[in-house]
């Protein structure tokens, strides 16, 4: 382990507007200890990439973002972590507005057991939006903004289960879109998709940078080195390094990020 | 390397394993065709209309009137009472223990709930007979004590365990993920479990409901007890504070005290036959119910 005075001359802090904040965040499974002192600051309307070996911490990382771990007994997290500079982890905190402005994007695409519009119009309706002419809009611009509309519009009553695991993908993200986050969390996104379906994915999440401070969690360094404009390299529950992604890949400053970014492990 | 004898020695287990599977079939056939062979005979004296739809039951009478209408509306008015009470009670229950509930509270429940259908239904019979029935009469100011709701009531507590266990199962088969997802739409847990969990599991909660109606349906000892067994047909839902007499109570009280081979020995036969078909139907669609719940679901 690195101790951690050369520690905090690795991760670097990012100019510009800071969206969101850890500080010393400690994740405890029971008696395990998942993540270890991790203080980072994501940029706004950046792409920020999390990599690491598989069981490194970064997906359980990612969930302390939105407060997922809370669903998980015997989860307990230690430290803080700031939206704009509010602490999420307060008393006070409304955790289903929470996660309304971070919205997440799993793994494995979960369309609900309903139509592909009932899908994208849940959100909305869960914070109260009614009105089939308001719906309408959203469902439409949502799927647009996923890159799914023109695909599933001649058939929006039909089930979400019937469309492929790509288009189940774009469903998930025009789903978290319909609820006009200000983060989106995306853990693996496209770690069940073909290649075609991760590069549409891919596409997609340029585009939504416009908006959105977006945080994706990828095994695939060619995905994050594609995607992001700064990456963090996460080992055995640690923040090892945290910079721009170019410098990341191509002049990492801790041995051990060297070693993981040239595939010597991992 | 296998001997002949090993050989001959699977064949056997093969055959008997065979055997065991099959008798439980036969044993269901045998059991309608004997009932369909001593029920038939009543139709010398009546038809299947007059069966079904006549009004009064005086099996002793001369003439004996074989009218079946009071008791299956005191079966329909005891079953669809206990259904009304243990539905909305056994899915919140369900609900409550596979969502809500933290793992150790999940883990005494479960079981607790399961022990009830353990207790013998004469336990439940005594209980509304002594305790519950004079009390109820009391405060709502009944003459008797015995009386349809209160057979509802207690069969309500009957079918909850199936009703239970069986939603239970249903709900928290849904998958983790739906879960996640809807709650990091922002979604509360309440509306994760409305909109989301409880319409996914719905096909296994019908087959519980299903299942639980069948319980009911059947059940003889605890409505013989404290439904009064007047054989009336209920009017209203005035009815369900009247005694009420439910075709297995008619069965299991009058079949002691039946010569064998008469008409009303007869009649008798047709009440279960006709017991039999509704069970089993309902036994069937649930069974349904639960196969597409299962092609569906993913």
């Amino acid at each position: 382990m690195g101790s951690p005075d050369v520690g905090a001359e690795l991760i670097l802090r990012p100019e510009g507007e800071i969206k969101l904040e850890t500080s010393g965040v400690n994740l405890f499974y029971d008696g395990f200890q998942a993540l270890r002192e991790v203080s980072v600051a994501v940029p706004a309307r950046r792409i920020t990439a999390l990599i690491g070996p598989s069981g490194c911490g970064k997906s359980s990382f990612l969930r302390c973002l939105n407060r997922m771990n809370d669903l998980i007994d015997g989860a307990r997290v230690v430290g803080d972590v700031l939206l704009d500079g509010n602490s999420i982890y307060d008393r006070a905190t409304d955790v289903a507005e929470l996660r309304k402005r971070v919205g997440m994007v799993f793994q494995a695409p979960n369309p609900f057991p309903m139509s592909i519009y009932d899908n994208v119009a849940y959100g909305p309706r869960l914070h109260g939006t009614r009105g089939r002419e308001k719906l309408d809009e959203i469902v439409e611009s949502s799927l647009r903004g996923a890159a799914l509309w023109d695909e599933v519009k001649d058939g929006l009553r039909k089930s979400a289960l019937d469309l492929s695991g790509g288009q189940q993908q774009r469903l998930s993200i025009a789903r978290v879109l319909a609820v006009e986050p200000e983060v989106l969390l995306m853990d693996e996104p496209c770690s069940a998709l073909d290649p075609t379906a991760t590069f549409r994915i891919e596409e997609l999440m340029l585009e939504l940078m416009e908006r959105y401070t977006i945080v994706i969690v990828t095994h695939n360094m060619y995905q994050a080195s594609r995607v992001s404009q700064y990456t963090g390299f996460f080992l055995l529950g640690e923040l090892i390094e945290y910079g721009v992604t170019t410098q990341i890949f191509e002049n990492p400053k801790d041995r051990r990020t060297d070693d993981y970014v040239r595939g010597r492990f991992g | 390397m296998r001997t002949g004898a090993q050989r001959a020695w699977e064949w056997l287990i093969e055959r008997l394993i065979q055997v065991a599977g099959a008798l439980a079939v036969v044993f269901v056939l045998l059991i309608f065709v004997f009932l369909v062979r001593d029920a038939l005979p009543i139709f010398r004296e009546t038809t299947v209309g007059e069966l079904v739809g006549g009004k009064t039951w005086l099996p002793t009478a001369d003439p004996p009137k074989f009218g079946l209408l009071p008791l299956i509306l005191g079966s329909l008015y005891v079953t669809l009472g206990a259904l009304v009470i243990s539905i909305p009670l056994g899915v919140a229950c369900a609900t409550f223990i596979s969502e809500v509930a933290p793992r150790w509270m999940r883990e005494t429940l479960k079981p607790a709930v399961e022990m009830l259908a353990t207790i013998p239904s004469v336990i439940f019979g005594f209980l509304g007979l002594l305790l519950v029935g004079p009390w109820l009469a009391d405060r709502l100011g009944l003459p008797v004590g015995l009386f349809a709701a209160l057979g509802s009531l207690m069969l309500a507590f009957m079918a909850m365990p199936m009703i239970v266990s069986v939603s239970e199962d249903a709900i928290r088969s849904v998958p983790r993920a739906l879960r996640e997802n809807s709650l990091a739409l922002g979604a509360t847990r309440w509306q994760t479990i409305r909109r989301v969990v409880l319409p996914a599991a719905r096909s296994g909660i019908v087959a519980a409901v299903l299942l639980g109606l069948g319980r009911a349906i059947g059940e003889t000892m605890t409505v013989l007890m404290v439904t009064g067994n007047a054989a009336v047909i209920p009017q209203g839902l005035e009815g369900f504070l009247r005694p009420v007499r439910t075709m297995t109570a008619t069965i299991a009280a009058e079949m002691g005290e039946t010569a064998y081979h008469t008409p009303h020995y007869h009649a008798l036969f047709a009440i279960g036959l006709l017991l039999f078909i509704i069970t089993f139907v309902t036994n069937t669609i649930a069974d349904a119910v639960t196969r597409r719940g299962g092609r569906m679901g993913r």
